[in-house]
């Protein structure tokens, strides 16, 4: 009786435990799906500089004087030495669609920017390919020129009072107003309607502390790179991005549903900068500026890469502070 | 059980207590004990000879051939980025690096395979997961950028910075966590081939303490000084020991080498190749974003520093090709530092044989070629140790049911006496 009692609670047991056994599978592997941003991007919440240096007339720079002849530079100056080191070093952009890219097909940079400064190197040696170009970030436009990587920035560069602290700027060459990027359709046509969106800006640009002083503020990824910002866009991970129209409208031609939208959030004169102390080379740029408006050079370098963004303006008025 | 025996039951114990004390039941007692230490011993011995065949086989067959594969993975999927890099460099990609960008995907892919087959923890399979979604997501950004190049436009560098960056973030740190997780299940398992079999030992010294004692009684009761019976099981448990501790030893020694010749070197060569295809995706990235080259340059100095260290430890006839490397790297870096983007893409990715394409192609060819050899060496060794193993399970069983036969036939004679 109890050898059958205990048969038949081994059966039971030996059961149950087969039970437990089959009903419950191995645990399955589970993996969160991939999200991939674009190297460095990340939110901000507080501009890096406050932007409210006061400098009077922020596009006012040095009065140019005769322009030397291009392979007869006043010795001892600058130009000189660039003269001498046979090439002229210009910090460029390379994924600024119309004002400073690279061309896929040829591997050459491209675009407004670049031809300018392709005409401080003719000025300087008759030669227009007598230049080394040099890709900064918008974060080490400053940098790049106060350690002397770099002897111009020709990069969509605003002039602003905080830059004029740390480097100096020729006279404005491009007036460029800031705007918004948005898909078609998505409903966003103004700042005001950024107001809980996601929107991105590159790191360390003026465009990228105009967002913050928005009111309400919108959520602001910055990337390092404005086309990353456009991936961010098509990877839906941002729904809108701000910047010059200029910029945007080299975005808007690589996506057909993406528009430059809204009013002006912020007006950008571009110059090129220099180095601080660097005053002769300021004067030099300048006269190259003026020489380019002029001859008409200047409307001949608009017509050749910004045609896209309308009929040919007339180049900004230079204003000299002496 | 505390059940009440039967009255037959509790008689029969009565008798055996009874029989126990007499001379014949002491002969009896002593006769079954040995034999059943015995037979206990050999099949422990044997089970426990038999678990380090077992492990010699998961070396051969499982472990090593997933931490080869990881290892395989990883280069795979190294050479995918640097390929799909250089291709964007070159401008329009030619046929041949885009065949090479096919290739290091189809190589990743079998990898993936061959190393999917060895995970057999959750956390392994669950890296091989990540790395598969990784992996279609990375391949996915290529073809936008390229599509996006074909095209012209800009944007396509984006997302091919945006696909080397999830590659050196996500994908290679996932696939090196894999390669070195199998790596340390290879040393275990080689670990367990050459380990002693203590419980069995133990058991076979206790079987001779058994047999002197059995000898010892039985010497007093009966007044003979030696059974043969004994004697002839006392030398088999003899011989099963030497034979024991003699295949361990010579499988340990045969381990031991397949553990500083084979995985240690192993390990060592397969960190300098991925140091070495680490070094290259950078060198290959300095010239893609075009911009400071600073912060990346001193990346690679790093690298090729701990390269060139890690190359003369295990005495790689790599280090030659690392010079040369190095040097053309120099170049690419002057020529970039002087605006000649032209000339350093050109020594990067050039066809010139003392460029840096051709000289990374000798330090990856040698590498490959090395760890191949040592892959060999390592398997090798851990086989002769398995040889030394082959026949002791069965051959140590044998000896033991001897000895229990020659026990039990040794000690028949003292108990027919009686009857």
């Amino acid at each position: 009786m109890r050898a059958r009692i205990v048969t038949v609670l081994c059966v039971v047991v030996l059961a149950a435990a087969g039970c437990g056994s089959s009903s419950v599978p191995p645990p399955s592997v589970v993996i969160a799906p991939v999200d991939a941003q674009p190297s460095g991007a990340q939110e901000i919440t507080t501009a890096p500089v406050a932007a409210s240096a006061d400098c009077g007339d922020r596009e006012a720079s040095l009065r140019p004087g005769p322009l030397p002849t291009p392979g007869a530079m006043p010795p001892g100056s600058p130009m000189a030495a660039i003269a001498e080191r046979g090439r002229l070093i210009v910090g460029v952009d390379q994924n600024t669609y119309l004002f400073g890219y690279r061309n896929p097909a040829t591997g050459q940079l491209e675009g407004f920017d670049i031809d300018v400064a392709r005409e401080m190197a003719r000025s300087i040696f008759g030669d227009p390919d007598r230049i080394d170009l040099r890709v900064v970030e918008a974060g080490q436009r400053e940098s790049a020129l106060e350690k002397g990587e770099v002897d111009l920035v020709a990069r969509t560069y605003s002039i602003t009072c905080e830059r004029k602290k740390i480097v100096a700027f020729s006279t404005t060459y491009f007036n460029a107003v800031q705007r918004i990027l948005a898909l078609k359709g998505s409903g966003i046509d103004s700042a005001a309607k950024l107001a809980g969106k996601r929107v991105c800006a590159v790191k360390g640009t003026t465009s990228l502390a105009a967002l913050l002083a928005l009111n309400p503020r919108p959520t602001v990824m910055s990337v390092t790179s404005w086309t990353d910002c456009l991936v961010m866009l098509q990877q839906g991970q941002v729904d809108a991005v701000s910047t010059d129209d200029v910029v945007l409208t080299g975005l808007a031609r690589q996506d057909p549903n993406v528009e430059v939208v809204g009013d002006s959030i912020a007006i950008e004169p571009y110059g090129i900068g220099v180095k601080k102390e660097n005053t002769e080379l300021v004067r030099f740029v300048n006269g190259v500026l003026d020489r380019m408006r002029d001859d008409g050079t200047w409307q001949r370098l608009y017509d050749a890469n910004l045609r896209s963004l309308g009929p040919t303006p007339d180049p900004p008025t230079p204003r000299y502070q002496d | 059980m505390g059940a009440p025996r039967t009255p037959d039951a509790r008689a029969s114990v009565a008798w055996l207590r009874r029989f126990a004390r007499t001379t014949p039941g002491v002969v009896s007692v002593i006769a079954v004990a040995v034999a059943a230490c015995c037979v206990i011993a050999g099949v422990v011995v044997a089970a426990q000879l038999d678990e380090r065949i077992a492990e010699h086989d998961a070396v051969l067959d499982h472990s090593e051939p997933f931490a080869y594969a990881a290892q395989n993975l990883y280069v795979a999927l190294s050479a995918a980025d640097a390929a799909a890099a250089s291709a964007y460099l070159a401008g329009l990609e030619t046929p041949a690096l885009h065949a090479r960008y096919q290739q290091a995907l189809a190589d990743a892919a079998s990898a993936l395979a061959d190393a999917t087959a060895g995970a057999t923890d959750a956390n392994t399979r669950k890296s091989v997961a990540a790395i598969s979604a990784q992996l279609a997501a990375y391949t996915g950004l290529i073809e936008a950028a390229r599509a996006n190049n074909r095209q012209l436009l800009p944007v396509g560098s984006a997302y091919l910075r945006e696909a080397s960056s999830l590659m050196q973030t996500s994908l290679l740190p996932g696939a090196e966590k894999i390669f070195t997780a199998n790596l340390a299940a290879v040393d275990e398992d080689q670990r367990a081939v050459g380990s002693t079999p203590v419980v069995g030992l133990g058991l076979l010294a206790f079987v001779l303490v058994a047999i002197v004692v059995g000898s010892l009684i039985l010497s007093r009761r009966t007044n003979r000084q030696f059974n043969l019976g004994l004697i002839v099981a006392a030398t088999l448990v003899l011989v099963v020991i030497a034979w024991v501790v003699g295949a361990t030893r010579l499988a340990a020694s045969a381990i031991e080498h397949s553990r500083t010749d084979g995985t240690a070197r192993f390990e060592q060569l397969a960190k300098a190749r991925i140091l070495a295809q680490q070094a290259r995706t950078d060198e290959t990235l300095l010239l893609i974003a075009r911009g400071d080259i600073t912060a990346g340059q001193i990346t690679f100095l790093h690298r090729i520093e701990d390269l060139t260290k890690q190359l003369d430890t295990v005495h790689s006839a790599a280090a030659g090709g690392v010079k040369g490397w190095a040097q053309s790297h120099g170049n690419q870096v002057l020529a970039y530092l002087h605006g000649d983007y032209a000339a350093a893409v050109a020594e990067a990715i050039g066809t010139d044989p003392n460029g840096s394409a051709a000289q990374f192609a000798i330090v990856e060819s040698t590498l490959r070629d090395e760890i191949e050899q040592t892959r060999a060496t390592l398997r090798d060794r851990v086989a002769t140790a398995g040889a030394f193993l082959a026949w002791s399970p069965t051959g140590t069983l044998v000896l033991m049911v001897f000895a229990a036969a020659a026990t039990l036939v040794g000690l028949w004679p003292r108990l027919e006496e009686f009857l």
